[in-house]
This record gives C-alpha cells, structure tokens and sequence, in this order.
C-alpha cells in the first residue's frame, strides 16, 4: 500500500457489533432476572420453524406461560398462526433486514406484560447465516434444519452449528420420501461441534415433540 | 441473503467507524478482521461498504479485511494447518480432520489524512471536509 506521508493509522480493535452486543446484554440480564428462559429459533425458510412453535404452543398450554416474537420480513402471518395458540405474540416486520437485531428485541419486549411470561421464544427470520451473529439477548440458541433442506445443510452453515445449544431436524415423518443421509448430516455435525445436543422432530405428526419439550421445560425449571 | 448480511454489517461499521474518527479528519481507510465462522464474502462486503458510505463523510474510504482461516486439526497424523474451507482431507489420507475457526468481527484500524491531506481533496468533494468537523 503506498500511502502518502500525511496520513496516520490509528489503531482501534473493538467488535464491530458492539452497540447490538450491548443492548443484547442489557434485555439477558433483566430476563434472567425474571427468570424467563429466553430461546432464538434460527433456520432457513421453510424449515418449519412457525409450525413447530404451533405444535409447542398446543402441548406447553397450561404447564409453561410463553410469550412469543415473530421476525418476518414483511408479513403478519407467522404472528397470526402463533395467536391462535398464545395470548402474548409480537410480530416484528423487519422490512429488509435478513435477522432480528438486538434494538427489535429489546423494543417489542416492552408490548409484552412479562410479569406473566416463564419462556420467551423467538421465531427468528428465516435465514441460516445472518442471525446467528446478532446476539438478541437470548439464553440458547435453537438451529432447526429440515430432511427436506437436504443432509449438506450443517455442513455449509457452520456458525450456526457451532454456536447452537440444540440442532433439532425437523420433518422427520418425510424420511422415507426424500433421499437424506442422517448419518452424513450427524458426522457433519459432530466435527463442527462435538458437544451439541440433536433431537429428531416431526411438526406435524409431533414425533419426538416430547424431548424437546423437555428441553425447553428443563430450561425453564 | 449474502448480500443483505454484509449490508447490516457494513451499516453497523459505518456508524462505528463515525464514532472514532478523529474530528476533521478525512478517513482513507478501515480495517476489519474477520474470523471464519462469519461466512464474510469480502467482495459482497466491499460492495456494501461503498453504497452505504456514499454521499457520506466515509465516502471514498477503502475497506481492508483481513480474513482469518479455518484451522484443521487431523486426528489421525496430528498435522495442523490453515484453510479457507472446513472440510478438507489430510496429505496422510484422513478424511476427517477437526475443524476450528473464530467468529471475531472487529475494527482494528482507521488510516485518516492529516490537516494537509484534507485541503488537497477538499476541491475534489468539498462537502467531505464540512461534514467531517
């Protein structure tokens, strides 16, 4: 680089995301402190990511006190489908952001009487790579992948792999159907992120619904 | 979606890098470094660099990005190398090596003119050097 002699490098090294990071830590604290266990859904279009929550609503009636939040570029029909089954929905219409930002968060929190409220999930927009680095204040992270996606998708989404809590893979009634590797998908997995938990789950037949159930109870507890 | 991610990162640096220039001061270039696990696309990411930039006292500005590998760790042979993909097989015939990288995302650095730097672009883009003070 030939730079002229008149110019200075100013040395400054500070994460980029910074000011998100910071609200993000502001709503985990006061979440924590209501002891609401905060969960981010993050999965790609289509990976049935509203239908589970349709399915989760239904059975966690009467035994968890959820609210939810709803990323979506520019419809309400996520939000509907979910008010069927939970008095607090927030739908937050992102316009053209690709992932819901820490500011939305915090924001929509304040339309929600959280006094009321043990578990807050948060349908993120559908997208595997952006939202995984915008931290929303959250206490895990859940990556939903479906067999229809195809058996390569952990391996070329690997922030999300490595940054998840729980992987579930959804759509596990169409197993027979669609030609989907599990153990190519699983062996991904496991050199990603030797640690993670992984549950099979099926939306709509509710197949293996019970353990996850468990898992976000468990959270709860 | 490549694009749109790059953009709200590119927005997020711009605001950021407003905060740190040094007042009056025309800012030629910003450094970021980018860890694997990010998925940047540096040219996607250059691209939303200039649009969001545009018409703005960063205008002009160049951004480096200095992106950082992959490290593959092979369970077999204990080689250890740098790559820019996840999965790659080892020269001993490993197919599986581990694979480990950073999702750091930082602004290292900013190059800015000094005084006489300014007045010589300052006939160039003359709202530059209003806007910056």
């Amino acid at each position: 680089m030939s730079e002229p002699a008149n110019t200075t490098r100013v040395p400054i090294v500070e994460r980029v995301l910074e000011a998100n990071d910071q609200v993000a830590s502001t709503t985990r604290a006061e979440l924590e402190r209501r002891g609401i266990f905060a969960v981010d859904i993050i999965g790609a279009p289509g990976s049935g990511k509203t239908a589970l929550l349709e399915a989760t609503l239904r059975a966690l009636k009467g035994r968890r006190r959820p609210a939810v939040l709803v990323g979506d570029l520019a419809t309400r029909r996520d939000g509907d489908r979910l008010a069927r089954w939970c008095d607090q929905v927030v739908q937050i219409s992102t316009g053209q952001g690709c992932h819901l930002e820490a500011g939305e968060v915090r924001d929509s929190l304040a339309q929600i009487d959280l006094e009321t409220v043990d578990l807050l999930l948060i349908e993120n927009v559908g997208n595997l790579i952006c939202p995984v680095g915008f931290d929303l204040g959250q206490a895990a992270k859940v990556g939903v992948f479906a067999v229809t996606d195809g058996d390569d998708k952990a391996a070329k989404h690997p922030y999300l792999v490595q940054a998840a809590d729980l992987l579930l893979l959804n759509k596990i009634d169409l197993l027979p159907y669609v030609p989907f590797d599990r153990a190519a998908f699983q062996a991904d997995i496991r050199l990603l992120n030797p640690t993670v938990p992984t549950l099979d789950v099926s939306a709509t037949t509710e197949e293996g619904l019970d353990a996850w159930l468990a898992w976000l109870e468990r959270g709860t507890a | 979606m490549a694009g749109v991610h790059e953009f709200s990162i590119a927005d997020a640096l711009s605001t950021q890098v407003k905060l740190h220039a040094p007042a009056g001061k025309r800012v030629r270039e910003v450094e970021i470094r980018v860890g694997a696990l990010r998925g940047l696309e540096p040219e996607a990411m250059r691209m939303c660099w200039q649009a969001v930039t545009l018409d703005t006292v960063l205008a002009g500005s160049e951004l480096v990005i200095d992106l950082l590998p992959w490290t593959l760790t092979c369970p077999t042979c204990g080689r250890v190398w740098d790559s820019p993909v996840p999965f790659a097989d080892c020269v001993c015939g490993e197919t599986a090596p581990t694979p480990t990288a950073s999702d750091e995302l930082d602004l290292m650095s900013l190059t800015v003119e000094e005084e006489e730097g300014s007045e010589v672009d300052a006939g160039a883009n003359p709202s530059v050097a209003e806007k910056a003070s």
